[in-house]
């Protein structure tokens, strides 16, 4: 590993940003091969920085050279690693799927498209590997605005859903702002390591109080926590199927992530465990999350919507398992961050793979699918297994280690919530399965019949290849998941 | 919707007022902000980067990496702005509202 | 108590704008005065910022004497500056907020295209109408 890899990481994506437009102004066709040039390059140097961190431990890499408080400084340990790894493997695997349902459905807007997608991967690299409060909030906005392009191109009604997600958006960062002023004022620094040793003595000051609940309140309002996910649905449902397989796996998790450094970096586990009630608000919140996501999904008929939903319930198990505030839980919440993400992705390629072959994304137009696709309904049945939680899925068992969690906690209310939300999900995806294998219409009189030729009119490989990826690394996942957590996660888990 | 929008902003208000019954008063040089960090960008700014204005300094020099990424936002609005705003070709011609 | 309320007013004067803007990003129907409730609530941030980097008597943190070629460093009196931090900061934020007032009203352009208003009422209900 070279010494300046960590600046790579988030230097390439937006450097190769700058030039796309340039490579657009020559041939519009080369912009995909760019980006996916860009993507796989920060791919392999993120890597390279994971196995850096698991074989030396934390990386601290400053900008500039100038010497923490003073500068701006990349800590890189096991967790921020893996957030890495994720968001650029994620990031990747989307713009190669990205091709031809960009040209179906944004046909004039290749060019800028990729560059602005680029400039958001480029936002949640920044986000996820920084060290420093300030630059979290820069690169906050980034990712957001480029979100909101990205947004608002999308369907019929895309630009009042994005409207009300700037308006809500702005709203949480503008907190998260607040947040760190009011820290800033307190102790005369910006640097997350350098406020962690100033901050015990002003653990009982009302400042202090009032800074986590701002950080705390505009980080819900940006992951989406119910009841301030009012943005989501509308936004996801609308946007361009890349648009969604990017921004709703990655926009919500690197959210909670933020909220863990905050909580546990920033702030000592000794404040919000046992000095503020913070914990035990969060594992409520968690559970009436997970029951609100729930149940609106089940009153959903179009694919989209329901698939938001379910985003919703996953970030309330996450809120819910740091909530739990023991090293079970724990494991199982950051497990879930990088479960959650793969299998979102999955649910999101899926639904833009039908919205491509059927141009629609309501459940009833789904007639035929699994004779029609069944690969991608194979895949889709994989993703579908995991977010229930049947083995041996990795699903299964972040869900194992958040149910052992609420056990060690006795907190059997949010035990009952993550029983009740996989009950739900099951009633969801036959739901969705019985109307694509066409169950009813063959029982019923209707005169399909097995005379019906079964014409197979599949997705096109460059969006087929990567969602049956997906749904492998989501069985290997869980295959390997005791490995994955004994190399990396046991470390990112804070001491409680 | 007014009046629930009425109450959010009275609580919200409230709990930030809250917040800054401790804070140091209004001009104090003993701050913590004014006594942590900054007196080493003071007294520095000269040695470090011959800069008597030590705003620049900070903002380009010690803290430069910020001002990249102010940078690359006003990039991503102004791609944003031509993304969203940029009607094709097939369009140009037929009368717009 | 007097003293007190001097050596805080700022705080709660640039809260109350805060606060202003905040009530209209959220209860305000029309579009356009949304967006200005935001301008009103991110300029309020960041005047608050700024007020924190005042010091009694101080001035601007541009440093005097200071080129005197090699070792004419007079000491440098802290207590004489301002602080410089919240400057830079609020510098970056004031980008920000300006990129993202771009973005916002890019938006408003195209709703407006479209639907022909700008008011959120008119809008749902042209979009109910089908």
């Amino acid at each position: 590993m070279i010494a300046q890899t960590p600046i790579l990481i988030v230097v390439i994506p937006l450097l190769f940003s700058l030039i796309c437009p340039l490579i657009g102004l020559w041939r519009k066709g080369l912009c995909y091969f760019w980006a996916i040039l860009a993507l796989s390059l920060c791919a392999l140097a993120s890597i390279d920085t994971l196995f850096a961190v698991m074989g030396g431990g934390t990386i601290h890499y400053r900008l500039g050279g100038w010497a923490p408080p003073f500068g701006i400084e990349y800590v890189i340990d096991h967790l921020n690693a893996m957030m890495l790894v994720i968001v650029s493997l994620i990031s990747l695997i989307v713009a190669i799927y990205s091709r031809r349902s960009v040209e179906q459905e944004l046909p004039e807007k290749i060019v800028y498209f990729y560059t602005v997608f680029l400039l958001q991967v480029t936002g949640f690299l920044g986000i996820v590997i920084t060290g420093d409060l300030f630059n979290l909030y820069v690169f906050l906005e980034i990712s957001s605005l480029a979100g909101y392009a990205l947004i608002a191109i999308g369907e019929d009604g895309a630009p009042l859903a994005t409207f009300r997600y700037i308006v809500m958006g702005t709203i949480g960062a503008c907190f998260y702002l607040l947040g760190v002023g009011y820290i800033y004022i307190n102790t005369g620094s910006l640097n997350m390591a350098d406020v962690q040793q100033i901050l015990p003595q002003l653990y009982h000051s009302k400042v202090i109080l009032t800074a986590v609940a701002f950080l705390l309140a505009g980080l819900a309002i940006k992951m989406a926590l119910f009841p301030v996910h009012g943005w989501l649905p509308d936004a996801y449902t609308k946007a361009p199927s890349a648009t969604s397989a990017l921004i709703a796996p990655l926009m919500t998790k690197i959210s909670l992530y933020v909220m863990v450094r905050v909580l546990f970096t920033v702030f000592k586990p000794h404040l919000s465990v046992e000095l503020l009630p913070v914990t035990d608000i969060m594992v409520w919140a968690g559970f009436i999350a997970i029951l609100g996501g729930a149940i609106m999904a089940l009153a959903q008929t179009d694919f989209k919507r329901m698939l938001c939903y379910i985003v919703v319930a996953e970030v309330g198990y996450i809120v819910g398992g740091v909530g739990l505030a023991n090293t079970t839980a724990m494991k199982g919440a950051i497990l879930h961050i990088l479960n959650d993400a793969v299998m979102t992705v999955g649910l999101f390629t899926v639904a833009g793979i039908i919205m491509y072959k059927t141009k629609s994304h309501s459940i009833s137009d789904f007639k035929d699918l699994f004779k029609k696709m069944p690969f991608t309904m194979a895949a889709f049945v994989v993703v579908a297994m995991s977010i229930i939680g049947v083995p041996p899925t990795c699903g299964f068992f972040s869900k194992w280690y958040l149910i052992q969690g609420a056990l060690i906690a006795k907190h059997w209310a949010f035990l009952g919530a993550l029983l009740f939300s996989s009950l739900v999900c099951v009633i969801l995806f036959f739901r969705v399965i019985e109307v694509g294998y066409d169950i009813r219409a063959s029982h019923g009189g209707q005169a399909h019949g097995a005379g019906h030729p079964a014409i197979i009119d599949e997705a096109p490989l460059s969006m087929l290849i990567p969602t049956i990826a997906i749904a492998m690394a989501i069985i290997l996942i869980g295959l390997y998941n005791q490995a994955i957590l004994s190399d990396i996660i046991a470390f990112a888990v804070p001491k409680f | 919707m007014k009046i629930l929008s009425l109450i959010t902003v009275v609580l919200v208000g409230a709990a930030l007022i809250y917040g800054t019954l401790d804070m140091p008063k209004w001009g104090d040089p003993h701050s913590p902000a004014s006594t942590h960090v900054s007196p080493y960008y003071l007294h520095h700014s000269m040695d470090d980067t011959a800069t008597p204005n030590v705003v620049t300094s900070v903002l380009a020099d010690y803290r430069g990496y910020d001002t990249l990424g102010e940078t690359a936002v006003i990039f991503t609005a102004g791609m944003a702005c031509i993304l969203l705003l940029r009607r094709g070709h097939k369009s140009r011609g037929k009368r717009h509202v | 108590m007097f003293e007190f309320i001097v050596g805080h007013y700022n705080y709660w004067m640039y809260i109350g704008l805060m606060m202003i803007g905040f009530y209209a990003m959220m209860a305000k129907r029309n579009l356009i005065k949304k967006i200005i409730g935001m301008n009103i609530f991110q300029s309020a941030i960041i005047l608050f910022y700024i007020s924190t980097s005042v010091k009694r008597g101080a001035t601007v943190p541009i440093l005097e004497h200071a080129h005197g070629g090699h070792g004419a460093h007079h000491a440098v009196d802290v207590m004489q500056y301002a602080n410089p931090l919240p400057h830079v900061l609020m510098l970056t934020a004031i980008v920000v907020m300006v990129a993202t007032l771009g973005v916002a009203v890019a938006v408003c352009i195209m709703i407006y295209r479209r639907y022909n208003t700008l008011e959120e009422d008119e809008i749902i209900m042209s979009i109910r109408r089908g």
